[in-house]
C-alpha cells in the first residue's frame, strides 16, 4: 500500500516482500508511516 | 492560370493547396471569407483537414500550437482584436518553435472600434519571434503563403509566420491572380516532417520552465534563428522564381529607386498608390523611388542600408504609430541607416482605413524634401 | 532509482512532501500507461515536474500556458486523428486553470466533443502563486486573496459545482475522485480515457502546504472531506448520476479543525453560526447525491 501512496514513488518492493524507501527522493513526509496498516514503516529525524 | 478573385479567395485556395493537416480559425472582420471558403471547401471533401470551430482566437492559435505540436502543419486566420487577444500564444508558438502559418488581414485596433485597415495589429506584435511578411498585391499574398510554410518549416528555421495582407483593401478586392495548379504547390512544398513532435514512441517535454541559468539561451537560438531566416527567405523566393516565374528572394525590392533622389518607404498595399504616384512624378520630372519592405521581421537592416546609399532623403510611410514614439518603420529605418547622414522622416497615414491618395504621397514627397516629417500625415482639424 | 524505475512519472520532482498532487500525478499515469499524450497547464503540478532540463514525465507531455490546455489538446486531438495515431490525449490542470482562467478552452473543447479526457487535480487555490482563492475554493476557506479577518470570514461563495456544468455540456462520463482512495481515481481514469468523447475527472488533491496541516495527514484529510460530506465521489454518465461513494457520516468540524485555512472558525473562539453554513452544505451534497449510509445497529448517521 505504502508503495502506491507515496507522492513520490520512491518506495520500492524487496524480494522477501519489505517496502523500502529510497533515501535519495524520499521527502520525509511520513504518509506511508502514517498509513501503514500494520504500523510496519518508522519515521526518524535525520541527523546532520 | 490567372483568375480574377477575391483576395480572400485567393488566399483560402492558396492554404487548401499547402495541404495543412489541421485548421483552427474564429471569424473577424475581414478575414472571415477566408475561413468561410476553407469551410466550404472542407465540407465539399476539397480538402482534407480537420477544422476547428474553436471558440475564440485564443483557443485558435492554441489548438494550432497543440496540433503543430504533435506533428501537423497547422493554419489559421486572424486580424486586429483576433491578432491582440492571440497575443500571449504567439510568444508561445514562436518560444516553442512551431511552424504555424497564420494569415493577418490588417485591420486597426480599438479602441475606438474600427473595423478598416491599418497595420498596427501586426506591427504590435513585431517583438514575438514571427516571421512577418507583407503583401503589396493579391498575387504576392497568395504566393506568400507557400514560402511561408517552405520557410517556416525548414530545419534551420523553424519559426512561425504571419503573412499580412491589407483588410478589405486587399482581402475584399477582385484582382487577377495567377494560380498555381496542385501539382505545382505539391513540387514546392513537401509534406512537413517535423524533426520533433509529441509522439508516445519518443517522449518529450514541450514547453517547461526555465530558470534565469538557462532562459536567456533560449532567446538567444531564437534570434539566430530569425537571423537564418534571412537565407531561408532568399531561397525560398529564388526556388519559387526559377519555378513559376515570380521571383521572392528578395526581402525589399526597389521600384525606379537606382537613380532616386527621394525614396519612399513603405509596406503592403500601399506599395501599389506609391508606385502610381512615383510614375507620375517621374513624367513631371522628380527623381524619386519606392524601397517596398516585403519581409518585416527578420527586420532587413543590410539590404535597406545597401539600397538607399545614394538616396538624398527619405519618407517612411507607417500605417501604425507607437503612440508616444513614431511609426515602427521609420524607427527601424532610421536605425538601418545609422551612421549616415541621409534624412530619414517618418509619415504616419491611413490609421484606421484613412484613404491614402496619390496626391498624399505627392505632397509627402514635398514635406520630406523641405525636412518636413516626423508627424502624423492628414489629420483632420474640423474633427479636434 | 530514476533509471530504474519502471514508474511513468519519475521521481526527483520539486513537489513539498506530502503533496496531494504528486501523487496524483502518478496515479494519472499509472492509469492512461505510456500511449498517452499530455496537455498541462500552468501550476503546482507543471512546477515542480518540469524544471528545464529535468522533466519527471515519462510520455510526451506538452505545456502551453495558464489557460489553454484544453485548447491545446484540441488540437493535438485533430492532428492525431489526421495522422491516424492512437495515442490518447490527457489535459491536466489545477483547479485555477481549470474553473477560472481556462473555462473558455474547457467549455469550447466539451462542447465541440474532442476525444480526450480532462483531469482537474483540485488543491482548492491557486497554489503554485502562493495560495490565492479559486473558484473552487470552498466556503469560509482563508486564502491570502480570501483571508479571514476581522471583516471577513474567508472566501464568501461555495465551490463551483464544475463536474455539473461539463455533464451539461453532454460529457458520457464525469467523475470525482481522491487521492484518499488511490485504486478508485485509478479505475476512473481508466474508465474516463477508454470513454469515446469528452471526459472529466476532478480529484481532490489536499494541499498541506496550503490548507496547513502536516504532510502525512494528506490522504487521513482526503478521507475526512469525503466523511464529513464536503467531497461526494461520484461517477455521472451521460448526465445521470451512477455511482457515489456512500458514508457514515461525521460533522463538519472533524475536517475543519485540522486546517489552518479554517483555524479562524475555531479560534479566537468557535464560530457556530459559520461552522452550521458548512455545514449545512455538506448536507446538502448528501441529500443532493444520497451518500448517507444507515447502519443497521445505530439510528441513523451521526449529525449535529
Amino acid at each position: 500500500m505504502c508503495k502506491t501512496i507515496c507522492p513520490e514513488g520512491c518506495i520500492e518492493e524487496s524480494e522477501d516482500e519489505f517496502f523500502i524507501p529510497d533515501e535519495t527522493y524520499c521527502k520525509g513526509c511520513g504518509i506511508c508511516a502514517e498509513e501503514c496498516p500494520s504500523d510496519a514503516i518508522l519515521m526518524e529525524q535525520e541527523e546532520k | 492560370m490567372i483568375e480574377i478573385t477575391e483576395g480572400s479567395h485567393a488566399v483560402a485556395k492558396a492554404v487548401k493547396m499547402s495541404r495543412p493537416q489541421v485548421i483552427a480559425a474564429y471569424p473577424i472582420t475581414p478575414q472571415t471569407h477566408i475561413v468561410e471558403t476553407l469551410a466550404d471547401m472542407v465540407a465539399d471533401c476539397e480538402l482534407d483537414a480537420e477544422y476547428i470551430t474553436v471558440e475564440s482566437e485564443f483557443s485558435a492559435l492554441s489548438a494550432c500550437l497543440g496540433a503543430s505540436a504533435a506533428g501537423s502543419r497547422t493554419y489559421s486566420a486572424t486580424t486586429s482584436q483576433g491578432l491582440a487577444l492571440m497575443f500571449e500564444v504567439c510568444f508561445n508558438v514562436s518560444g516553442m518553435r512551431l511552424p504555424v502559418v497564420m494569415t493577418i488581414a490588417n485591420r486597426a485596433l480599438g479602441a475606438p472600434l474600427s473595423i478598416w485597415n491599418d497595420q498596427q495589429d501586426s506591427i504590435a506584435l513585431r517583438d514575438c519571434g514571427w516571421l512577418q511578411f507583407y503583401a503589396e498585391d493579391n498575387q504576392e499574398a497568395t504566393d506568400l503563403h507557400y514560402i511561408a510554410y517552405k520557410v517556416a518549416e525548414n530545419p534551420e528555421v523553424l519559426l512561425p509566420a504571419f503573412v499580412c495582407f491589407d483588410g478589405f483593401i486587399l482581402s475584399h478586392t477582385y484582382e487577377p491572380v495567377d494560380m498555381l495548379s496542385q501539382e505545382d504547390v505539391d513540387l514546392y512544398l513537401p509534406p512537413y516532417k517535423p524533426a520533433q513532435r509529441l509522439d508516445a514512441a519518443d517522449p518529450i517535454s514541450f514547453g517547461m520552465y526555465a530558470t534565469p541559468e538557462y532562459y536567456m539561451e533560449f532567446r538567444y537560438e531564437h534570434d539566430l534563428a530569425m537571423k537564418r531566416a534571412k537565407n531561408a527567405i532568399s531561397k525560398a523566393g529564388k526556388e519559387f522564381g526559377e519555378m513559376f516565374g515570380r521571383d521572392y528572394s528578395a526581402l525589399v525590392e526597389g521600384y525606379r529607386l537606382e537613380d532616386a533622389d527621394t525614396a519612399i518607404i513603405t509596406m503592403g498595399s500601399l506599395c501599389g498608390t506609391v508606385k502610381d504616384a512615383i510614375d507620375e512624378m517621374r513624367t513631371a520630372g522628380k527623381k524619386v523611388g519606392l524601397l517596398k519592405i516585403r519581409c518585416f521581421r527578420p527586420f532587413p537592416s543590410e539590404e535597406i542600408r545597401k539600397a538607399l546609399s545614394h538616396v538624398e532623403n527619405v519618407a517612411v510611410l507607417d500605417k501604425n504609430v507607437s503612440i508616444g514614439a513614431k511609426g515602427a518603420v521609420a524607427i527601424e529605418v532610421r536605425d538601418a541607416l545609422y551612421g549616415k547622414t541621409i534624412p530619414v522622416l517618418g509619415y504616419v497615414l491611413g490609421l484606421g482605413g484613412r484613404d491614402v491618395r496619390i496626391s498624399d504621397i505627392k505632397n509627402i514627397v514635398s514635406l520630406a524634401e523641405s525636412g518636413k516629417g516626423d508627424q502624423f500625415y492628414g489629420i483632420r482639424p474640423e474633427v479636434l | 532509482m530514476a533509471e530504474t524505475s519502471c514508474e511513468l512519472f519519475d521521481c526527483g520532482h520539486r513537489a513539498c512532501g506530502g503533496c496531494g498532487a504528486a501523487l496524483a500525478s502518478r496515479l494519472i499515469l499509472k492509469a492512461t500507461g505510456k500511449n498517452t499524450i499530455i496537455a498541462a497547464a500552468t501550476g503546482c503540478m507543471e512546477v515542480f515536474s518540469t524544471p528545464y532540463p529535468e522533466t519527471a514525465w515519462k510520455v510526451p507531455w506538452i505545456h502551453s500556458l495558464f489557460e489553454n490546455n484544453s485548447a491545446v489538446a484540441s488540437g493535438i486531438c485533430a492532428s492525431l486523428k489526421k495522422q491516424g495515431r492512437t495515442e490518447k490525449v490527457v489535459a491536466i490542470g489545477g483547479d485555477g486553470s481549470t474553473f477560472d482562467i481556462g473555462m473558455l478552452c474547457l467549455s469550447g473543447a466539451f462542447e465541440r466533443g474532442h476525444d480526450f479526457t480532462y483531469i482537474c487535480y483540485d488543491n482548492e487555490a491557486y497554489m503554485n502563486t502562493g495560495i490565492q482563492r479559486s473558484g473552487a475554493t470552498p466556503f469560509d476557506a482563508s486564502t491570502t486573496t480570501s483571508p479571514a479577518g476581522k471583516c471577513s470570514k474567508g472566501n464568501a461563495r461555495p465551490k463551483k459545482d464544475l463536474p455539473q456544468i461539463l455533464a451539461a455540456h453532454g460529457a458520457p462520463y464525469v467523475a470525482t475522485a481522491s487521492i484518499a482512495y488511490p485504486s478508485d481515481v485509478v479505475k476512473k481514469i481508466e474508465k474516463a480515457i477508454n470513454t469515446p468523447g469528452p471526459c472529466y475527472v476532478q480529484i481532490h488533491a489536499p494541499c498541506c502546504t496550503g490548507w496547513g496541516f502536516e504532510g502525512e495527514k494528506t490522504l487521513a484529510i482526503g478521507k475526512l472531506a469525503i466523511e464529513t460530506g464536503l467531497w461526494v465521489n461520484f461517477e455521472m454518465e451521460n448526465g445521470v448520476v451512477t455511482r457515489v461513494k456512500k458514508v457514515v457520516r461525521k460533522p463538519v468540524e472533524t475536517y475543519l479543525k485540522e486546517q489552518k485555512r479554517f483555524r479562524h472558525l475555531f479560534k479566537p473562539k468557535v464560530n457556530a453560526e459559520e461552522i452550521a453554513k458548512i455545514q449545512a452544505i455538506a448536507d446538502k451534497n448528501a441529500e443532493k447525491y444520497g451518500t448517507d449510509l444507515k447502519l443497521k445497529s445505530k439510528p441513523g448517521p451521526v449529525v449535529p
